[in-house]
């Protein structure tokens, strides 16, 4: 067959339906990824709204912009959003688009709960914000510290919603990871063994074990939460035999491996950035392969460095102060390797590395404080003040959004096929560089001086007035830049050049495809033999006999997880409406739980499980594999 | 700017290969890595709130017959599935079909004696009693949905048409679900362990001190 005939047979049995079902049905991952990156997005846009209004109030002493009881909703309302549905999500979102191009295979492992995986996230997120809609939003922050929570002091359905939107959440992640780690081991192209793997796999790999391991424990917490407000029982209620540190443990035992989870996809889209554009290899593959992973496993031995203050014994203590000495070590490497590839490199500065450099700066600056106050005495002195809010907004801008915004100028062209305008973008990177300087380095000294975290407001003469005036000037620069690449990425859908297949020259098997990639990625399965398979001799045309093409149905090879030996043929699935049935179902329980509708929770429980049973349901008699004579014998 | 090739190129032939069938087993075992951490969270908030209070295991300590009958229960329903399984691997469809619906009834019977321990249990100790039995009643309620959800995923696999290697998903259901009942059932073996046997343990040592 010829090259054309073979592009619109795979085109036939990849394309989905058009129009609304097909829009309602489809499990390509090229489409949910975008969903998933525009929905985080546009939650984004709505956290850093509330942190705006949030910062006006704040900008001069004694305001009353907002109730003291407003405020908290708003840096509630903020802080969940941004933690769970933006930081997290966006970066699933580019994983979910990118790593089947990456390793050459035409889907994820699990086509379907993909789907289920995005339209849950969509759904908690619009449970989540039902509450404030209804003037009750969650107040007690993002990590909702017991007693505080329960109802005596929270009544209202607030936290309420917070539980049960943060449930759902927790299956949509936990689905997604699970998608993940056996696409990643399974699904590589042949000869991608797991030593040339792109670095982004190992950051996707090592937080998609984390976020198994650790959100079952904020959905127990989160359950005794429910319970304890809901049904009488004593988890967290001291007076009657509870303990309020039990959240603390149980939260953070999940908390701090989630700030990995923000943190380590991030920053593997700067190792996959910086080697591109400084045109060569990165420095120490195996020893930032090694860091990701280690601090992953140590980020589950720091969680006790949230609670310094609330008295513990000395030998805890040190022990969690030095495990979290331990990680600045591991995010030192990543460091020292990018520095070191720019160094032995040739730079293209590009806006894509604009971000990615960027994100150096504010990592080491975050990092910084992050060992202040991962040291016990410079804690006590530095807990609850405006010093932790600055270190958490550099460590989570700088090393989330910022190689966020690097990861949509290096990989929008190749998913809208169109290019960014370059000088709008690094515009649009120096004002955020600068507006995100100017609001939140101030917040050091603000700490220092005293200023207490989550207070709505402050009195005339402490001496916090001018640099908290500061701060929202910068607060709003930040959010200015952001615009702009807003308006950047919209002009480039009107009127950008063609990318073309690999606009910026990179080595990833990502840049093999057309831009946007058609529905069946590429059209012969790649061969990999390197680390950098696009910089190497060697490509497709060495498929002559159409060896690799895999056109008996919807195909994807399986591989061995270490060497990446061919091993079987994976099928998958068409679309289905099932995946968004059963999320409508599953939200349904959520929604009728919050409200204390048992019977409807469990017909909608019993909704879900028919929905499953169709989803998987046995379609033809002809699929099953018939015996070869010898196997019968 | 181009790297080393480090061994030849792979003539890989892909068309030729077998139907893989093991992703789901994989996920399963995913799936049950977070469930154990979910179950372990909560044996450790029981032990959390259970450390230094003296009434907790002196009072408390729930009867010990009844957690090993249901654990007989369980531990043999896990046999019959295994076996329906091996059955299943013979092709032997017909036998593994029942196995599953004798395994239904199983679990079926260890939710009505765990509601009767519930109902016999209610009046002394009721879960908004006090921290130990919201912990205690939380705990085997969360395993006891779990053998709710068991069941039902066994009555699928009960009513589905067909049990053998497929083209096209689900592929080697009978396998991948018996994963999650012998899980389900593990859970309870710790159950006993952490939540009853030791309660009592430390009951009797307290009454000897």
């Amino acid at each position: 067959m010829s090259e054309a005939a073979l592009e619109q047979r795979l085109t036939e049995l990849w394309e989905g339906k058009k129009g609304l079902y097909g829009f309602l049905a489809t499990v390509d991952h090229k489409k949910l990824g975008i969903r998933y990156l525009v929905t985080a997005f546009t939650l984004m846009l709505i956290g850093g709204v509330e942190a705006l209004v949030m910062r006006i109030q704040l900008a001069e002493p004694s305001l009353r912009v907002l109730s003291p009881e407003a405020y908290n909703q708003f840096f509630s309302m903020h802080g969940i959003t941004m933690v769970w549905w933006y930081a997290s999500p966006i970066l699933s979102g580019f994983g979910i688009f990118i790593i089947p191009l990456m390793i050459g295979a035409r889907d994820l492992a699990f086509p379907r709960l993909n789907a289920f995986t995005y339209w849950t996230y969509l759904l908690s997120a619009i449970l989540l914000y039902i509450a404030p809609l209804m003037g009750q939003a969650p107040h007690a922050g993002w990590f909702a510290y017991a007693p505080y929570t329960l109802t005596k002091y929270s009544p209202g359905m607030g936290m309420d919603y917070y539980v049960v939107s943060l449930i759902l959440l927790t299956i949509s992640t936990t689905a997604n990871a699970i998608n993940f780690i056996i696409t990643i081991l399974r699904m590589r192209a042949p000869g991608m063994a797991i030593s040339r793997m792109p670095l982004f796999l190992y950051s996707s790999l090592t937080v998609s074990v984390v976020v198994l391991f650790s959100l079952p424990s904020l959905s127990a917490a989160l359950i005794f939460l429910e319970l304890d407000r809901r049904y009488g029982t004593h988890f967290y209620a001291v007076a009657d035999g509870g303990s309020t540190f039990l959240w603390q443990q149980l939260f953070w035992f999940f908390g701090h491996p989630w700030v990995y989870v923000i943190f380590l996809p991030a920053t593997a889209i700067v190792s996959m950035i910086i080697p591109v554009f400084s045109r060569r290899p990165i420095v120490g593959y195996t020893y930032v392969a090694a860091a990701t992973m280690l601090t992953g496993l140590v980020g589950f031995s720091v969680w006790l460095h949230h609670m310094f203050t609330v008295g513990m014994s000395n030998i805890a203590m040190s022990l969690f102060s030095a495990g979290s000495m331990t990680v600045s070590i591991f995010t030192t490497i990543q460091v020292f390797a990018w520095v070191a590839t720019i160094w032995k490199g040739r730079p293209v500065a590009t806006t894509a590395m604009y971000y990615a450099v960027g994100t150096i700066v504010l990592l080491v600056i975050g990092g910084l404080s992050g060992v202040f106050t991962g040291i016990i005495p410079v804690d006590w002195q530095a807990h609850n003040t405006y010093f932790v809010v600055a270190h958490i907004h550099y460590v989570l801008i700088g090393s989330n959004l910022f190689p966020v915004m690097a990861g949509f100028y290096y990989w929008g062209p190749k998913m809208t096929g169109k290019m960014m305008s370059e000088r709008l973008g690094k515009w649009s990177f120096w004002i955020m560089f600068i507006g995100f300087n100017v609001g939140f380095f101030p917040m050091h000294i603000l700490g220092l001086l005293g200023m207490p975290r989550r207070i709505f407001t402050y009195q005339a003469g402490l001496g916090f007035a001018g640099m908290n005036m500061l701060v929202t000037v910068g607060a709003f620069v930040l959010g200015f830049g952001v615009l702009l690449s807003i308006l950047n990425l919209l002009i480039s859908l009107r009127c950008g050049e063609e990318a073309g297949r690999n606009p910026w020259n990179s080595d990833g098997l990502e840049w093999e495809s057309d831009s946007p990639p058609p529905p069946y990625g590429s059209v012969h399965i790649p061969v990999v033999v390197s680390r950098n398979p696009l910089w190497d001799d060697f490509d497709e045309e060495e498929d002559p006999e159409n060896e690799r093409v895999l056109d008996g149905g919807r195909w994807t090879p399986i591989t061995s997880w270490l060497d990446a030996e061919p091993l079987a043929i994976a099928t998958i699935p068409e679309d289905s409406l099932m995946p968004l049935w059963a999320a409508l179902a599953v939200y349904g329980f959520f929604q009728a739980m919050v409200v204390q509708l048992i019977w409807v929770a469990a017909g909608m429980l019993v909704a879900t499980l028919l929905f499953g049973i169709w989803w998987m349901w046995p379609r033809t008699k002809e699929e099953i594999v018939p015996k070869t004579e010898e196997e019968a014998a | 700017m181009s790297s080393v090739v480090q061994v030849a190129p792979p003539r890989a032939k892909l068309a030729s290969l077998p139907i893989e069938q093991n992703r789901g087993i994989h996920a399963m075992w995913c799936l049950i890595a977070t469930e154990a951490m979910l179950f372990a969270c909560m044996f450790a908030a029981y032990y959390y709130l259970g450390n230094n209070k003296d009434r907790w295991a002196h009072e408390s300590a729930p009867e010990l017959s009844f957690p090993f009958i249901l654990l007989a229960i369980l531990l043999s329903s896990s046999a019959i599935l295994f076996f329906g399984e091996k059955q299943v691997k013979k092709a032997n469809y017909t036998a593994g079909r029942i196995a599953v619906w004798i395994t239904i009834l199983f679990g079926l019977v260890f939710l009505c004696l765990q509601g009767y321990e519930y109902y016999s249990e209610w009046m002394t100790t009721a879960p908004y009693n006090d921290s130990y039995t919201s912990a205690f009643y939380a705990i085997t309620m969360l395993h006891g949905a779990h053998v709710c959800v068991g069941v039902l995923l066994l009555f699928y696999l009960g009513i589905m048409p067909r049990y053998g290697e497929t083209l096209r998903t689900p592929h080697r259901p009978y396998t991948t679900l018996a994963m999650y009942w012998h899980f389900v059932d593990a859970v309870w073996i710790f159950i006993v362990a952490l939540l009853y046997v030791i309660p009592n343990i430390q009951r009797l040592h307290h009454h000897v001190l």
